[in-house]
């Protein structure tokens, strides 16, 4: 049950409408079942899966919460984990290593008939999975007492908007608004409606609407002109965006009218200067669980420059594969790292720079700086000119374009593709072969209306800029996007991408 | 109250000038069959539904193509009109759907007019006319009444049925009904549309509301799957298809039957042309198919329409051309589909020109004309 979906529609209608006239324990118990139906509705086979992961993780965290020794807490910590890690290991990642151990071990003339069973990848698995861990290791960490209720941890976990492609939650943030009662109130649905409309407007109109693009570009055996890849990859950019994004103002609109309110996921991530500043945009939910749960227990930024630089490869790199069993999954990652360890010596060098003039803050605090950094970026001038408009525009293009390219690698249908598509690039640019009619146009028109609103929500710095507007311009702006929907969108009722991850 | 009126009137003008921005947007860029010069090619018809509108012209541009659309006043796609047959003169009717009008190319480019061409190449006792009677959107069934209403007075020498294997069982299952309304009296149909007409006319001079009647009717099409999970794509090709398959593949077979008795009734022969869906032939687009198809729980079969049609119709005693192994054939040297439309190409229609002149000629149908 896909959010673009009539049979979605008609799920959330039913649950909406008995949410709100069910007492608190009610509620908790409508979201349960709920969550069950949509989960059963991808595969009722894996449901038993969900409930396994709940009740291995409720009942690691009760025995957190009793037991005194550090050692046995550890094992139970490590109980938990091994878990969830054999869950996804085995589910995810199965078929990709048995087939690379059949590609390695046919090279050496062994058949390896043992490990040819297929397994299906569960939908959701990668982001409940991660849900569950977290609590855990929060637990051990002492930052949250465990939860009692059963009832409100399996709200927790199986909470349908996030199910199936996140936000990737944390107990911190989710599990007290279940556990209390909730009052909706007039801004949440004001907001949460818009957040529904945009998030639909972002995958009906842009990410459906740029999909046909990218798959004519990155098809098998394509061969596209450099400048054609180069708008193919453009229209991925956007789509995956659209896609995720969408997906994501979908969860926190609904979850919004249910009077819960779920993380921010994305901030206008192509409109940032820096590799740090991307990941601090994307998928935030993900990267802050990969910078708290794995970069920062691998020692982080303590230490010396190389250890920092070896935490930051191998934390991207498994954060490339957890998007998928697949090598351009893992180069991504490596890509990713690589940015993020070459941009570092230039963060210094920009943060004493602005230090030396006057401006607050420093590198090391980025992440306490991320308002006043996002501002400097849209308005250069409040800094004192030390970075000038033009100079922030040329960089974040630069930023943009090496995002591009990791989604090039990422989108890439094969190792193969890939340099088949960066030799276009790179050695057959070919600008006259441009395909305005068949690519750059469709581009323009599906991208810069999604654009135009990024625009308004960095320049206020708020990704809910659109309901605070004043009524003209509000009205002006939910008038258009149902507009565009409904002229233009593609409602072919295509998944979400992020769903196969 | 006062402060709802208000904000009512707000969103209401608002909305009315967007509406207006957008439509003057459309009509001058957005080259679309929703478009009202393309929709005004259309005529509401009590019997059949609708069909082309006599003597209207329009010009077709999208990104692919640029096409002159005329039709003449017997209501088909020609420039000249379609008067008694002289002594001299033997008349092909191919009746079909979108792939027989063929919008996208000139009227010169279309199989219908290079078969013409082909068969008159060689000059000889009779000269050949090849009326292109295919109307958007048809199936079996609206063919069979459009043959009965308004093809059958060209006075054909041999009927050519052109099926599109990629939808027409679904299209012969969704129209079946007009098949028990043909033989009643049209007053009653008539008085009552009356008013819908009137709607379709305001909804016809605007593209916005062509757009958004195109998705309440896709949206009302989908109201008996709202609690069901979503039906996979192309059941025509399905392993496993849904059970109006089979009964849309029996409807088509009794049409046909029709058509071939109404035509020996009037002398003339009739053979049934199988045409392919754009991924039968191109082998990146089947891909793609195949995984959306996957992806939604079902498993697509490439040739599964085609052998399903072939199967059905294989107990009438009528000639029958599949022109798949033609375009298959033909693809690798070129696109014989368009890439934005599921149409032939000018290229697509010579070669299936082509095939259709061979085989009338191997099954002795222009001798016997």
């Amino acid at each position: 049950m896909v959010f673009n979906s009539l049979q979605f529609v008609w799920f959330f209608l039913v649950v909406y409408a008995l949410y709100r006239v069910l007492p608190h324990r009610g509620q908790n118990w409508l979201l349960l079942t709920a969550s069950y139906y949509f989960y059963a509705a991808w595969d009722y086979r894996f449901l038993g899966l969900l409930v396994a992961s709940t009740l291995v993780d409720y009942t690691c965290g009760l025995a957190l919460g009793a037991i005194q020794v550090q050692r046995r807490r550890r094992a139970v910590m490590w109980v938990s984990i091994g878990f969830n890690v054999t869950l996804l290991g085995f589910f995810k990642y199965f078929n990709f290593f048995a087939d690379n151990l059949h590609v390695v071990f046919g090279a050496l003339g062994w058949r390896l008939d043992f490990v040819t069973v297929r397994v299906l990848l569960p939908v959701g698995i990668s982001f409940y999975t991660f849900v569950t861990m977290s609590y855990v290791i929060d637990v051990y960490r002492r930052d949250i007492a465990p939860t009692r209720n059963l009832l409100d941890f399996a709200v927790f976990v199986a909470y349908f908007p996030h199910l199936v492609a996140g936000p990737i939650l944390r107990a911190t943030t989710l599990l007290p608004q279940i556990a209390t009662p909730r009052r909706v109130t007039g801004p949440q649905i004001r907001e949460g409606l818009w957040l529904i409309a945009w998030g639909f407007f972002q995958k009906i109109f842009v990410a459906d609407n740029l999909a046909p693009l990218a798959s004519r570009v990155f098809a098998p055996g394509a061969h596209e002109t450099g400048i054609n890849v180069l708008l193919g990859t453009y229209a991925f950019a956007f789509q995956i965006y659209g896609d995720f994004a969408g997906y994501s103002n979908i969860a926190r609109g609904t979850s919004k009218l249910m009077g819960i309110e779920l993380i921010e996921n994305f901030r206008f991530p192509y409109l940032v200067l820096t590799p740090q500043e991307f990941w601090r945009h994307w998928h935030i939910s993900l990267s802050t669980w990969l910078r708290d749960y794995l970069y920062i227990p691998l020692g982080g930024n303590r230490g010396p420059k190389w250890k920092t630089q070896r935490n930051l490869l191998i934390t991207m790199l498994l954060g490339g594969l957890w998007h998928g069993a697949a090598w351009t999954f893992i180069l991504w990652g490596l890509y990713q790292g690589l940015l993020l360890m070459l941009y570092r010596p230039f963060e210094s060098a920009f943060a004493a720079l602005r230090h030396r003039k006057g401006s607050q803050g420093a590198t090391g605090a980025a992440f306490a700086e991320t308002q006043r950094y996002r501002r400097f970026h849209l308005r250069a001038s409040r800094f004192g000119g030390q970075v000038d408009a033009a100079g922030s525009a040329f960089a974040a293009c630069i930023m943009f374009h090496l995002t591009c390219f990791g989604w090039l690698i990422f989108r890439a249908p094969s190792l193969r593709g890939l340099g088949v598509l960066s030799r276009s690039v790179f050695t057959h640019f070919a600008p006259a072969t441009v395909d305005v009619t068949g690519l750059l146009v469709p581009l323009l028109l599906y991208s810069v209306p999604l654009l135009i609103v990024h625009a308004l929500e960095a320049r206020a710095d708020d990704v809910l800029v659109v309901p605070r507007m004043p009524v003209v311009i509000r009205y002006t702006v939910y008038v258009a996007t149902m507009y565009l929907i409904f002229l233009f969108g593609n409602f072919g009722g295509s998944e979400f991408i992020y769903f196969q991850f | 109250m006062a402060w709802l009126a208000r904000r009512a009137l707000l969103l209401l003008a608002i909305g009315g000038a967007q509406f207006a921005a957008f439509e003057g947007a459309l009509r001058t860029w957005g080259h679309s069959e929703a478009a009202p010069s393309f929709q005004a090619l259309f005529v509401p018809d009590a019997q059949i539904g609708y069909r082309l509108r006599p003597n209207a012209r329009t010009r077709f541009v999208t990104s692919e193509f640029d096409a002159h659309i005329a039709i003449n006043a017997q209501g088909v796609r020609d420039d000249r009109d379609i008067g008694p047959r002289p002594s001299n003169e033997r008349r092909i009717v191919v009746l079909g759907d979108s792939l027989v009008l063929s919008v996208q190319v000139d009227r010169q480019q279309t199989f219908c007019s290079l078969l013409e061409a082909r068969l008159n190449r060689d000059g000889g006792r009779y000269t050949y006319r090849v009326i292109n009677a295919g109307v958007q959107g048809y199936g079996p069934v609206e063919e069979l009444l459009f043959f009965r209403e308004i093809a059958r007075q060209f006075q054909p020498d041999l009927v050519i049925e052109a099926i599109f294997v990629g939808n027409d069982a679904e299209e012969a299952v969704a129209s079946a009904p007009r098949l028990g309304r043909a033989g009643a009296a049209t007053a009653a149909v008539m008085t009552s549309e009356t008013l819908i007409t009137r709607l379709r006319r305001i909804v016809r001079h605007s593209m916005v509301l062509q757009v958004l009647r195109l998705r309440i009717v896709s949206l009302v099409d989908r109201l008996p799957t709202w609690t069901a999970p979503p039906e996979a794509p192309l059941q025509s090709y399905a392993a496993k298809p849904a059970p109006r398959i089979a009964d849309g593949l029996r409807i088509s077979r009794d049409c046909i039957e029709s058509i071939a008795n109404d035509a020996a009734n009037t002398g003339a022969r009739t053979m049934v042309m199988l045409v392919p869906a754009r991924f039968q032939v191109d082998a990146a687009d089947y891909d793609r198919l195949k995984a959306a198809v996957a992806q939604a729980g079902g498993e697509l079969v490439r040739d599964a329409a085609t052998e399903r049609f072939n199967a059905a119709l294989a107990d009438l005693p009528l000639p029958r051309l599949d022109v798949l192994p033609a375009l298959r054939a033909a693809a690798p040297a070129g696109d014989v589909f368009f890439q934005q439309t599921v149409h032939l190409t000018p290229r697509g229609h010579e070669v299936v020109a082509d095939a259709m002149e061979r085989f009338i000629r191997e099954k002795g149908l222009a001798s016997g004309l």
